[in-house]
């Protein structure tokens, strides 16, 4: 009894375990992390091409995973191999399709509009991040493409001053960004974007208003 | 057929300074139609969306 009055006024006065319950909690308002209703202007195929992006990721990783397991030369060499590897190419295909089909819709909606700057922001480090994990992709294919791709973008590279830390012509050092690096970073900030679509809600088209609960920061 | 995709992968269409192979033009042709119809094309209703929220 003591210990959950301990507790109890622990909350109260508050601690920096409290306060980060607290500002966990108010990250997204109530009910919109995993919310079973939209507003009516949501039910459009243009707005189903973000989680489209987001499903294509995740076989991306997954395909990924399994290309890491049997090696920088298996999908040459087993049948199994290229399948794999074909899944890898053709999941970043779609990836690639479903996110720029996302920023058409959402560029023409004006989507920054309601305090969502931010999302706009994020959405855009994560297209910029997801190029370098594909360069770095084309650089990691073991062949003969990826050595004409390496020699052709050092020059490219050293142009905008980052050949000293990032040499397109070290294979181990690309494919460790490519694995690791740059892959995590797509990841956290899609998290990030996801969380902000969530904190602010999807963007109503122009000439709609957004209800009460999906207009989170809208006031400021 | 080697002969025939030797002969595909190496087509490009030149424009001024645009260069682009046919396979890249085909794709981001095939981007914009699926947007065009991602806008026109109805979404499928469910019954619950009929209900007024409670």
């Amino acid at each position: 009894m003591s210990t959950q009055q301990d507790a109890g006024a622990s909350t109260e006065h508050g601690n920096w375990t409290a306060a980060l319950r607290t500002h966990i909690a108010n990250i997204v308002p109530e009910g919109q992390a995993l919310p079973d209703r939209q507003p009516a202007y949501v039910a459009s195929w243009i707005y189903v091409f973000g989680v489209l992006t987001i499903a294509s990721f995740v076989v991306v990783l997954a395909s990924g995973i399994v290309l890491t397991v049997g090696g920088y030369l298996w999908w040459h060499q087993a049948s199994f191999g290229r399948f794999v590897n074909s899944m890898h190419l053709w999941s970043v295909e779609l990836f690639f399709a479903t996110m720029v089909i996302h920023l058409w819709g959402k560029f023409w909606m004006a989507a920054w509009r309601g305090n969502r700057a931010l999302t706009w922001i994020t959405g855009m480090i994560a297209f910029l991040t997801s190029i370098g994990a594909a360069f770095t992709g084309y650089l990691s294919e073991t062949d003969f493409t990826s050595q004409w791709i390496a020699a052709e973008g050092k020059d490219g590279i050293n142009a905008i001053g980052v050949g000293a830390f990032f040499n397109v012509l070290n294979p181990s050092q690309i494919l460790l960004w490519h694995v690791v690096l740059l892959p995590l970073g797509v990841g956290v900030i899609a998290v990030c974007h996801v969380i902000l679509v969530r904190r602010h809600g999807v963007a109503p088209p122009i000439d709609a208003v957004a209800p009460v609960a999906a207009r989170h920061g809208q006031e400021a | 057929m080697a002969q025939a995709l030797t002969v595909l992968t190496g087509r490009y269409i030149d424009w001024g300074v645009i260069s682009i192979s046919v396979t890249n033009a085909v794709i981001i042709l095939l981007m914009i139609i699926v947007f065009v119809l991602a806008l026109l094309v109805p979404f499928p209703h469910d019954r619950d969306d009929e209900r007024p929220p409670s």
